[in-house]
């Protein structure tokens, strides 16, 4: 009895030995589940760098590294951004050829609304991003539409960037509408896969590999990382969308990069900004 | 009963330590020790470290093959840019592989499309991989 005994016990943890964790759910429609995921998220990053506070992630990098911190600081005195601000709020105070503007187009008349993109549109069973509609308003009204990467569409997000500062991003995901979880869970399928002839995926080195050095940078932490879009980048020596971020990344796994406002990277930002609900809106932002 | 347990973990740990190689497995240990053209022994038979691609860039180096393996790989590379999982090089190789053949270099043509075929191959199979195993790297 005893030896029958040993024998079941040795085995009980020789097969628990060969257990390994993996979570079952959060990767289907039936499951997916948006406030765990960015619950879970927050949690990663607690205990990843427990000295930063999770309101800080806003900050990106800097909210992680102290030296690169201490650079961007000095940075901020003299923002680089400042200058497309102030073209943005001429360029969107400028009226289109038949009398209207921007302002027209926008819940309060444009202004302090930032934090509310993306959304989804029931109407039009799609997310809408901020540049989406800051071009369809020009060809509402008779307008081209712009590049979507940089200059004049940055500019002018740069700016209704500006007078959103400080409040607080609440996307949300209506219940009553499964696309719009659908969308989410294609956003969030995107920013975990692997991709390109790197193999990389988003989380390799935006969750995983956060500060960790990829040759001289040191990737940010996914959380927070939409909240200060549109960025003045130095190493583009100009502002640029979120969109054009996505497609450099993509680039760099050696993928063939998706075109900016295609459906996967709005769903992407729309997922990504889920994961930043309760941090502020900080754009435009200066990074490396 | 130390000694009990000590065998019971030892018989059902085991199999994890005599797991089977793969043939897969096999292939890419050998690929990566020893390039192409390597023969090696698997489960009783011999196989070559050969990507298929390669050996469909051995023929003759006439414009007719040239042509026909870029199709080849311009339809693989069209599947897996339907799949959204293209790689960022290919296109530029295709392209570099018909330019090839416009100069009657066949040889390099051969070569060049047996390379995007590769990517796209690969590509594919990422794309399957990612399907499968995409959430392994969500924090929970």
């Amino acid at each position: 009895m005893k030896i029958i005994k040993t024998f079941a016990l040795g085995l009980t943890v020789a097969a628990a030995s060969q257990m390994t964790f993996a979570a079952d759910s959060g990767f289907d429609l039936k499951t997916v589940d948006p406030e765990a995921d960015r619950i879970a998220l927050q949690n990663y990053f607690k205990a990843r760098f427990p000295e930063s506070e999770i309101s800080d992630y806003v900050n990106g990098i800097y909210a992680v590294d102290a030296g690169s911190r201490e650079q961007w600081e000095e940075l901020e005195e003299f923002p680089p951004y400042e200058f497309d601000v102030e073209k943005g709020e001429e360029l969107f105070n400028t009226p289109f050829a038949n009398g209207k503007g921007y302002a027209d187009c926008f819940e309060n008349g444009g202004i302090g609304i930032r934090h509310k993109f993306p959304y989804w549109s029931k109407e039009e069973g799609t997310v809408k991003t901020l540049e989406q509609e800051i071009n369809e308003c020009r060809e509402d009204n008779g307008e081209k539409p712009l590049k979507w990467g940089k200059g004049e569409i940055a500019q002018v997000s740069a700016y209704m960037a500006w007078t959103s500062r400080d409040k607080v991003f609440d996307v949300q995901i209506p219940a009553d509408d499964k696309r719009a979880l659908a969308a989410y869970l294609d956003g969030k399928k995107f920013f975990y896969a692997k991709r390109g002839q790197l193999n990389l995926s988003c989380a390799n080195c935006h969750v995983q590999g956060t500060n960790i050095r990829i040759r001289a940078d040191l990737p940010s932490p996914q959380l927070g990382h939409v909240s200060h879009f549109p960025v003045f980048r130095s190493k583009w020596g100009a502002l640029g969308t979120l969109h054009r971020r996505y497609s450099g990344c993509h680039k760099d796994s050696r993928s063939k990069p998706l075109k900016p406002q295609t459906e996967t990277f709005r769903n992407l930002e729309y997922f990504q900004t889920y994961m930043s609900n309760g941090l502020i809106a900080n754009g435009p932002g200066a990074r490396k | 009963m130390k000694k009990g347990l000590v065998i019971a973990a030892a018989l059902a740990l085991a199999p994890t330590f005599v797991a089977a190689e793969s043939f897969q497995e096999a292939f890419e240990m050998n690929r990566a020790m020893y390039g192409n053209d390597h023969v090696f022994d698997w489960n009783g038979g011999k196989y070559h470290t050969n990507h298929e691609e390669e050996l469909e860039a051995r023929v003759q180096a006439t414009k007719t093959n040239a042509e026909d393996l870029l199709a080849k790989a311009n339809a693989k590379n069209k599947e897996v840019a339907e799949l959204g999982f293209e790689w960022k090089l290919t296109g530029g190789i295709l392209k570099d592989a018909q330019a090839a053949i416009d100069e009657g270099d066949y040889q390099k043509a051969l070569d060049l499309a047996a390379q995007a075929k590769y990517h796209a191959r690969i590509g594919i199979d990422q794309y399957h991989y990612a399907q499968k195993n995409w959430h392994l790297s969500v924090p929970q």
